[in-house]
């Protein structure tokens, strides 16, 4: 399967180049092209990919060129027209997340995947990893009993690496909102379905939010809160709390859980293994990947999507929903209390966030 | 309106700086920051903002173009604090800046002042902590630099800049909430406080005040204070009394691998250098670095059942608590016209409403109001906001 890198910074080199090195050393595919309009993207992938062309523009890049499948990681703002163009240039599309900067270039995405009939998959890689398919799995199945409310708070002094000022954006997706709670608000609708109720605030005041909090709450009385920092450093820790026990999630672990059960005294601490049998004796087998083999499983994933051997983990319609989340978060929109500011600051804060 | 560069607009004084100043009003701010990744604070609202390294004075001189004066807010270690002098200087004076605000420090003075000190008192070259001394060297060599250049230098020395984004507010609630949190001597000492809006407010003042260049000023709160007053609300916030929180001596003259640590620690080094490291690895450092926090040092074996380990007193906290002298602001009173604009119990509030707000476990009644994320939507779920913070 031959691969086009569309868009060459930050998330390329750090996550996507191992990524596709290791596919590539197990000949699963072979990288052919990348695409940056900015030759110091491109520079060191090559070393890297000697095998690929390099390409200013998508259409370049994958016209003509044999590219079954194009990964574009490219700014938000430039997914939408990227995706389109790969797809009727006639490769199957993995988009990096947010899926797009509006719902209605999503829907265009969508549309064009359709029209063409290639595979459209979002990178919303989180669902390949161990801890979330097992919190997944633990609150679908009821066995801590039925969940009543959640807290997941994630982020910290903002450290990514960017090269692009589209992070920092209004008209590009830009804030923490799309950034990071993306990824948790995907997981959110995977793990407990659509929200009934969304109420959203943050600290745009003319800019893009540093932080923002989102209240959701769900049919059954389940309600839980989404906390979102570039600011202040946040536990980046998940709690579900059931009616029979507990189920905490840091984040960075890709492999473990944290779970309390009813009235056992004990907590747990687990690293999870699958589980193999002895005859009919059950005993841990080998241990779940940790973030780099979920990286390399969610790209593994597209390409057996692609040879129609595997149904897509992340679909064009769960990017879309995303989307549509965030959009909610949007439109229901207010200014998150900033208690250390003055009265005149306050009303000219309110003034420039545009909301009530 | 003025036109005014922050450099290091991404810091906790720098992030403030920019966001008072825009928000009432008061300058035209332009942040400046190192690179993109620090832009966070600053881009919360639509500025002209520039990314410039405060070493390179290229950058810088396109960065500060267009401004009449620029703060100086870049913190950092010894060769941040030397190093960005020369260039920030040579680039206000090639962008036409008319004058350069100045944060040293009043650590210039030791963090155990003798009392009189004052802006006249002389700076001793024998200091406690190199901290002091490389403040006293870039405030000689920002003095060369006028005597050799155009433009002005005021120079502003706050004492314990406390308040939202803090390392004094913050560190301390860590601190609690991990049982490690500790007074000297019952925290009688003064405490050379300033809340950062009275900060702000002599830097705004400090901007264009005559007869100011060439100046050194001590920035404080008006009221007297000690260092228990400081933590008190804080402490009973969180929901302890600062009378059980350990009172330690120190043992002077000792600067051992827990104030290494502590001041490693304190420059969050450590956690910059960890963010290069692949996720996993990083996820490992950091429970080791907790561990080596919460624990002081590893226990030898498993027989041991000793209780967690007495705290301990970093130099710098021992010398800063045992202060008898509040420095005087007096100076900055008469020649920049300086009134603290924000009184000590309402920056004790403004402070916790701050930890509030970071995810800091403030009980309900010391809340503020939060508008629609609710402090009862806090409470019914329990301490998973801040309870297990590192």
């Amino acid at each position: 399967m031959n691969v086009a890198l569309v868009g060459c910074g930050a998330v390329a080199h750090r996550y996507y180049a191992p990524a596709l090195r290791a596919l590539e050393s197990e000949d699963v595919l072979r990288v052919r092209a990348l695409c940056d309009p900015d030759p110091r993207g491109t520079t060191d992938l090559r070393a890297t990919f000697p095998a690929a062309t390099v390409a200013g523009d998508v259409t370049a890049a994958i016209g003509g060129s044999g590219i079954d499948l194009a990964i574009v990681a490219s700014p938000p703002r430039c997914h939408a027209e990227q995706t389109i163009a790969a797809l009727r240039a006639g490769a199957a599309v993995l988009c990096e997340k947010p899926m797009a900067t509006t719902v209605a270039e999503g829907e265009a995405m969508v549309a064009a995947a359709r029209e063409t009939g290639r595979v459209l998959a979002v990178g919303l890689y989180r669902r390949f990893l161990p801890a979330a398919q097992t919190i997944g799995e633990l609150l679908r199945s009821g066995r801590l009993g039925a969940l009543r409310r959640f807290h997941c708070a994630e982020g910290g002094d903002f450290r990514w690496p960017a090269r692009s000022p589209d992070f920092f954006r209004r008209d590009a997706a830009g804030g923490v909102l799309a950034d990071v709670g993306v990824h948790t608000l995907d997981l959110l609708a995977w793990w407990l379905g659509t929200p009934q109720q969304v109420d959203y605030e943050d600290d745009a005041m003319g800019g893009v939010e540093a932080n923002s909090c989102v209240r959701l709450a769900y049919p059954g009385g389940v309600t839980g809160e989404v906390r979102l920092s570039r600011d202040t450093e946040q536990p980046n820790q998940y709690l579900f709390q059931c009616t029979d026990g507990w189920l905490r999630w840091h984040v960075h672990d890709a492999d473990r859980v944290e779970l309390g059960l009813g009235d056992v005294e004990a907590g747990f601490r687990a690293r999870l293994h699958r589980v193999a049998r002895d005859g009919t004796h059950p005993r841990l087998g080998a241990p779940r990947g940790g973030f780099e083999e979920s990286f390399v499983a969610q790209i593994r994933n597209v390409v057996d999507a692609v040879r129609g051997r595997a149904a897509l983990v992340v679909s064009a319609a769960d990017g879309l929903a995303s989307l549509r989340t965030l959009d909610a978060c949007r439109r229901s929109r207010a200014l998150i209390g900033m208690p250390w500011l003055g009265d005149a600051e306050l009303a000219r804060a309110r003034q420039l966030s545009g909301v009530r | 309106m003025m036109r005014v560069a922050v450099v290091g607009a991404n810091g906790f004084i720098g992030s403030r700086a920019v966001e008072l100043l825009h928000l009432e009003g008061l300058a035209a701010v332009r942040p400046v920051v190192r690179n993109l990744s620090r832009l966070a604070r600053a881009a919360r609202f639509d500025l002209d903002w520039r990314v410039a390294d405060a070493r390179d004075r290229a950058a810088l001189t396109d960065a500060l173009k267009d401004c009449e004066v620029v703060v100086h807010a870049v913190a950092g270690d010894r060769n941040t604090i030397l190093g960005t002098l020369a260039p920030v200087y040579a680039a206000a004076e090639t962008a036409g800046v008319r004058r350069l605000v100045y944060l040293s420090s009043a650590a210039v003075h030791g963090q155990d002042p003798a009392p009189g000190t004052d802006e006249e008192s002389a700076l001793s070259n024998s200091q406690p902590l190199p901290y002091n001394a490389h403040k006293i060297r870039a405030e000689r060599a920002l003095g060369d630099l006028r005597r050799r250049g155009r433009v002005e230098v005021v120079i502003l020395r706050p004492g314990i800049v406390y308040g939202p984004r803090s390392r004094w507010t913050a560190a301390f609630a860590d601190d609690l909430v991990a049982g490690r949190a500790y007074v000297v001597d019952g925290g009688a000492g003064i405490c050379n406080g300033v809340y950062v809006d009275n900060l702000v407010r002599a830097i705004q003042l400090a901007l264009d005040a005559p007869g100011a260049d060439g100046e050194a000023f001590l920035v404080g709160d008006a009221e007297q204070y000690t260092w228990a007053d400081l933590y008190r609300p804080i402490a009973a916030a969180l929901g302890f009394g600062l009378d059980a929180v350990p009172s330690v001596a120190y043992a002077e003259g000792r600067v051992d691998w827990w104030d290494r640590f502590e001041a490693a620690r304190q420059r969050s080094a450590a956690r910059r250098v960890l963010s290069l490291v692949p996720i996993r690895l990083r996820a490992a450092a950091y429970a080791a670095v907790d561990a080596w926090r919460a624990n002081g040092r590893a226990a030898p074996d498993g027989w041991t059942t000793a209780g967690p380990p007495a705290p301990r007193a970093t130099r710098e906290m021992a010398l800063l608590q045992r202060s008898r002298w509040k420095l005087p602001s007096a100076k900055a009173a008469r020649v920049l016209g300086y009134r603290p604009s924000v009184a000590f119990d309402d920056a004790c509030r403004r402070s916790i409403g701050w930890l509030e707000f970071a995810g800091y476990p403030v009980r309900a009644s010391f809340a503020a109001d939060r508008g629609r994320a609710s402090t009862a939507a806090r409470d019914a779920l329990g301490t998973a906001a801040g309870a297990e913070r590192p």
